[in-house]
């Protein structure tokens, strides 16, 4: 026998009330077992989405979080155009003089697929080759890239330029429209899209324009394209993006008007720039993904954005820190909550036990009776308290982990955090540790009061 | 054993003080088999918590199995009773969520510690009285005679080399009670134990040693 089996009993004894203070416990720790894990589990996910993304190049009028999110992270519309003659530049050397960069993916965005919204990104085939995810290329569960390179891209550039400066200048018989290749109409979806969906290999998918039900939604069924590859799982944004042809973007009905980026010229109105001439190098983008060969690269990117009037380079590495610090505010905040919870917990557990002090007297007193020092009876009583927070704590943390398994599917279509449940963290016995600790210091008041008690007065009461 | 020189233990009440127990002088030998007796209020349970180190007399020295009692804090008043003392009460003060065996074993707990090898010494013990067959019942399952056996048990599980009883026979009839007695005794001298039992009951009292009436103890004024 210990004096932790007295405390024990004294638990069992008093059960119903030892079940409800655990439960409040348990809710506790809960709760703040669930604000930790979501708010790593979003760092983590925010973090490891920078991926391959060193930088990102977007409009000069944007934000440059807003350039990232919608990039890397698909949140909201995308900010705008710029256009391809600033790949050129880069992929010619033009803009880092001195050739800094390993790649420049062009990418344009503004459709998406299904009711769920997924968004689509046309671009070229390197982002399958060329493009490194944490130092590899973009794994695929099934199938592989789709074929639309850069070339193949500057040559429709070309037709579609030719096609838009006949009709602008009205000519009786202007040059072909360039039509979709077959060979274009092809996908790369991401893991989840594809299991939402239910898409395999050879699986049709077509991109719409606006949201189901909502005014000017309509389907591109000319631009529907057969799923060639089917990317690995990679907790991160790609998993519920879908890869399409640039080409194929450049070449669905209705996207004419918005093809190239115009800028008007002093004096002129928007109509007057409609009939202005464009070239293939006026082509809009929405982003391009870069990666500088070294640090100098990157500084001179920086330098070089710095000054130029149609383009901006965001650097995801120190605007989604800084986003995160910001939504970290709002995690302390649920951080403050659930400590707060737990304050209102641990006094659960002082009156608890406060309340049994009185009705313990006797038993107190028999205990010192037989030679138990005040210091043990202290012992006992702040064991209870230990033993009572350390059973809510597990359980809380069991909990969490039970929370995570059933709302995993939940949280991931709902914020795209991917939920590890079976993955237990150090802090995660730190945080038992602390909870139990709180939890004995509650039961400190009344182990005092119950190490005070009288014993001759209360052995010589007769109950 | 038992070495009392001047005691006096008073209480306050109202604007003045009670004394409530008074002794100018008392020896008991070991081995010996002592009755306190007095009527209420003589202050006989007063003293018999003085002998335990449970409180603390206004003056005086108390000598208690090789300690000094009225010197030593609270603490080792508590360890020496613990080690040294075995006590027993009317109202048998048992605690009522755990079984026979874990009440003896509570004994062991704050005196000699409660090992495998005292587990063993609490069931034999058990045993010795009758209760083998009764370990693991809790006191509300056993009669008022199995219970006071389990106190008397508790208060030997150490191997005390005194034993204090305050009116241990009150709350049973007289059969069960001079059986109760009769094993505590025996028990007693079989260890070579002194025993100091505070009474009401002259028949008790006369199967002790000696009889001590508190009354003869008070110091002259």
């Amino acid at each position: 026998m210990r004096l932790w089996s007295i405390s024990l009993r004294n638990l069992r004894v008093r059960l119903v009330a030892t079940v409800l203070t655990t439960a409040s416990i348990v809710v506790a720790t809960a709760l703040y077992a669930a604000i930790l894990v979501m708010a790593e589990q979003t760092e983590a996910r925010y973090k490891g989405s920078i991926g391959g993304y060193q930088a990102v190049v977007g409009p000069k009028d944007a934000s440059q979080l807003e350039l990232v999110l919608n990039t890397i992270f698909n949140v909201g519309e995308a900010p705008g155009l710029f256009p391809l003659q600033v790949a050129i530049d880069l992929r010619a050397g033009k803009v880092s003089r001195r050739g800094q960069v390993r790649y420049a993916i062009p990418q344009a965005r503004g459709d998406s697929v299904s009711r769920h919204g997924f968004p689509v990104v046309a671009t070229l085939d390197e982002m399958f080759t060329a493009y490194e995810w944490h130092g590899a290329p973009l794994p695929f569960a099934a199938g592989g890239p789709f074929r639309f390179s850069w070339d193949e891209l500057l040559q429709l550039g070309e037709e579609l330029a030719a096609y838009e400066n006949g009709r602008r200048a009205g000519e009786a018989q202007p040059p072909p429209r360039p039509l979709l290749r077959p060979a274009w109409r092809q996908a790369v979806v991401g893991s989840r899209v594809a299991r939402t969906l239910e898409l395999g290999l050879g699986s049709t998918i077509t991109p719409v324009h606006g949201k189901m039900g909502e005014f000017g939604y309509h389907e591109h069924p000319e631009a529907s394209c057969e799923v060639v590859g089917i990317l690995a799982p990679t907790n991160s944004p790609l998993d519920t993006t879908i890869f399409l042809p640039l080409g194929t973007h450049l070449l669905i009905d209705g996207h004419e008007a918005g093809v190239f980026v115009v800028e008007i010229p002093p004096g002129k109105t928007p109509d007057d720039a409609k009939r202005l001439p464009v070239s293939a190098a006026r082509i809009g983008l929405t982003a391009i993904v870069v990666d500088p060969k070294d640090h100098f690269g990157a500084r001179i990117l920086r330098t070089e954005f710095g000054a130029r009037a149609d383009a901006q380079v965001a650097w995801p590495q120190d605007v989604v820190p800084r986003f995160l610090r910001d939504i970290g505010n709002a995690a302390d905040v649920l951080t403050v909550i659930a400590w707060l919870v737990l304050l209102v917990a641990s006094v659960s557990i002082t009156v608890a036990i406060y309340n049994t002090m009185n009705e313990r007297r006797r038993e107190i007193a028999i205990m010192r009776s037989l030679g138990a020092r005040r210091l043990q009876i202290l012992a006992i009583i702040t064991g209870e308290a230990a033993l009572l927070s350390l059973f809510g704590a597990v359980l809380g943390v069991l909990v969490c982990h039970l929370a995570a398994l059933l709302l995993r599917a939940t949280v991931e279509d709902m914020t795209g955090v991917h939920l590890d449940w079976l993955q237990f963290r150090p802090w995660e016995a730190w945080l038992v540790f602390g909870v139990t600790g709180v939890g004995a210091l509650a039961g400190l008041a009344p182990a005092v009061k119950g190490s005070l008690t009288q014993v001759a007065d209360n052995l010589a009461q007769d109950y | 054993m038992i070495r009392l020189r001047d005691v006096q233990k008073s209480y306050a009440a109202g604007t003045g003080r009670v004394v409530a127990c008074a002794v100018s002088q008392l020896d008991i030998a070991a081995g010996e088999q002592v009755a306190l007796v007095g009527r209420s209020g003589s202050g006989k349970t007063t003293l018999l918590h003085i002998l335990a180190g449970i409180l603390r007399p206004d003056h005086g020295e108390v000598e208690v199995a090789g300690a000094r009692l009225d010197q030593l804090g609270e603490a080792a008043c508590d360890r020496h009773r613990g080690r040294h003392i075995g006590m027993v009460y009317q109202t048998f003060n048992l605690l009522q969520p755990f079984t026979a065996l874990e009440n003896v074993l509570l004994g062991a707990l704050f005196g000699r510690g409660a090992g495998h090898a005292m587990r063993d010494r609490a069931a034999a013990l058990l045993a010795e009285v009758g209760l083998g067959d009764r370990l693991h019942h809790r006191p509300k399952q056993l009669s008022v005679g199995q219970v006071q056996r389990v106190a008397i048990c508790r208060a030997l599980i150490n191997d005390p080399e005194l034993i204090l009883m305050d009116e241990p026979l009150g709350n049973q009839d007289r059969t069960t009670g001079e059986q109760v007695l009769d094993l505590l005794l025996r028990l007693a001298a079989a260890g070579g134990k002194t025993v100091v039992m505070v009474t009401h009951d002259p028949a008790s009292a006369a199967r002790m040693q000696r009889t001590v009436d508190l009354a003869t103890l008070r110091a002259a004024p």
